[in-house]
């Protein structure tokens, strides 16, 4: 093929998708290639998409008898986890259940595919129906350069050649480092690996069992005993008739305290709570992948250079700040904003920094960067051995004395509280993680 | 008499992964997408860690203690390619046609 696109997309993951639908729409003429099967047959997530932005690419995705998506999130949960026990901040609000949703549950093998779907239809309503493609079971070796600047990719002894290359090929980001945009080693600082089951249950037992009604669901969150003394936490999402069932945990040290992750799954679901949680379930899937952290130490040096925009995770755009874990929401706006950069090059007739790096002020100033920047301390403060160890076994010990009723003197919560903190941490330390927290949230 | 409710059964690496479909499974000859460099690990490694990280198991470790690398299971998650910090590991994606690689039913 001699000719040339407007921008080659590589990774049809959400970032990639987005960034698709949104040059589609702007009649733009492009190449999405993506080297699994089909969108989506090479991704993994825990995983909720957060935020509204889905009702932009897909205007009213929630009247679709059978969406992409798995279920909307109205029930929030918590839980700190000792050995024993568990003590969770639980939220349920009729409230989210209002369209847009604020978050709904994905199973990526089958949103992306969907969702790719959406963007051929985009494809096909543009003025570029038969010169823009979805290419699937293409790796792309290399991103093309001259003179330092992106002009297409080589798959193989194939080459295709574009005006731009947007990268969206997610976290392990091999091309990212070919154009020199990460550094060629990235250490597994902060780098955690995600590790998950999906298990089956009969529909109506999983509707019962989590209180679901309709298309509702739950995001659980766990802290503590869930990864066994390694940095990082467990999650459990409900889906139609499965649930999302995993961990991530930290590899730099999980290499350091000699940890197999599947073993740790293990040990999760052999906890007390976790298996009345979910028995009678059949395992259905097993997965793993790398999952970035947040941290901004270990994101790419730029997110453009002449002829190129990094999306999603490639860029390594994800944070856990306590609250969620939020990647593919991220993935979804910068794909977007990427696009949007593109529309405005090629009105300009301009690929170099001069119009890409308005992609980076775009991200700075969009929700994005905004809530990376300003909770930098909060993701620190997660990753401290006091936040996942200490203070989700004081909390159990806590909730353990609280309850219990045993026909003796009950002292008071006060008194509890100090045997707790003295037996599980100290003074000092929750002074620290306080002082921290009060200034990080 | 009130019976409790059975508890889940763990399942050990080897039925996990017989869960997993891969690409190109029939093929006996496909190419590794991953080359690991075990003198490497065998030579000067302090910690080997592969062999406990890797989600898939690809990386085993022998009687005597040598790494070995076996790229079948790989799922791709990249876990070896942070967590080897000594250079032993070249990563890379399979080939669509010609490797093995994962296809996930549900992801």
């Amino acid at each position: 093929m001699d000719e040339k696109f407007d921008c080659i997309i590589v990774g049809a993951g959400i970032a990639g998708l987005a960034a698709a639908m949104t040059l589609a729409r702007n009649n733009m003429k492009f190449l999405l290639i993506e080297k699994g099967e089909f969108a989506g047959s090479k991704n993994v997530s825990g995983g909720v998409l957060w935020g509204s932005d889905l009702a932009k690419l897909v205007p009213e995705y929630w009247k679709e008898e059978d969406g992409g998506w798995e279920r909307f999130i109205n029930h929030r949960r918590l839980t700190f986890m000792d050995d024993q026990s568990t003590f969770s901040i639980d939220f349920k609000s009729s409230h989210f259940n209002e369209t847009p949703y604020s978050g709904v549950v994905v199973l990526r093998s089958k949103f992306d595919r969907w969702l790719a779907g959406k963007v051929q239809d985009a494809i096909d309503e543009s003025d570029y129906a038969m010169e823009s493609f979805i290419a699937t079971n293409i790796k792309v070796d290399e991103i093309l350069m001259e003179d330092d600047k992106a002009v297409g990719i080589r798959t193989g002894e194939e080459e295709f050649h574009a005006d731009s290359v947007i990268i969206s090929e997610g976290v392990n980001n091999l091309l990212t480092r070919q154009v020199g945009l990460q550094d060629d080693y990235v250490p597994a600082d902060h780098m955690l690996t995600g590790i998950k089951e999906v298990i089956r249950y009969d529909q109506k037992v999983l509707e019962d069992r989590f209180q679901l009604n309709g298309l509702s669901g739950m995001s659980n969150e766990f802290v503590g005993f869930a990864t066994d003394g390694v940095e990082g936490g467990g999650f459990l999402y409900t889906n139609r008739d499965t649930i999302s069932l995993g961990l991530v945990a930290g590899i730099k040290d999980m290499r350091e305290k000699e940890k197999s992750p599947h073993d740790l799954l293990n040990t999760f679901k052999a906890h007390p709570v976790i298996q009345d949680t979910i028995q009678g379930g059949e395992v259905v899937e097993y997965s793993a992948h790398v999952v970035s952290s947040g941290d901004k130490r270990a994101m790419p040096k730029e997110v453009y250079k002449d002829g190129v925009l990094l999306c999603g995770e490639s860029a390594n755009l994800l944070m856990n700040a306590g609250k969620a874990i939020q990647g593919m929401d991220y993935a979804m706006r910068s794909g977007i904003l990427g696009a949007e950069t593109i529309i405005k090059a090629k009105e300009r007739d301009d690929f170099t920094s001069n119009t890409l790096s308005e992609y980076k002020q775009a991200l700075e100033d969009s929700y994005v960067m905004k809530d990376i920047n300003s909770f930098q301390d909060a993701v620190h403060m997660l990753h401290n051995p006091t936040m996942y160890q200490d203070v989700p076994n004081l909390i159990c010990d806590f909730g353990r004395k609280f309850f219990t009723i045993d026909s003796k003197p009950t002292k008071k919560s006060r008194e509890m509280m100090k045997e707790s903190i003295k037996e599980h941490s100290s003074y000092w330390d929750l002074m620290k993680i306080g002082f921290k927290g009060a200034k990080s949230l | 008499m009130i019976k409790a409710f059975t508890k889940m059964k763990s399942l050990d690496l080897t039925e996990r992964l017989g869960l997993v479909s891969y690409r190109n499974q029939a093929k006996s000859d496909i190419k590794p997408h991953i080359e690991v460099d075990t003198d490497i690990c065998n030579s000067t490694c302090p910690h080997k860690c592969t062999t406990y990280v890797c989600p898939a198991n690809c990386y085993t470790m022998d009687e005597d203690g040598q790494v070995h690398f076996q790229v079948e299971d790989c799922i791709e998650c990249g876990t070896c390619m942070y967590a080897c910090d000594q250079g032993a590991v070249d990563w890379n994606y399979p080939d669509p046609e010609i490797g093995r690689g994962v296809t996930w039913n549900f992801g």
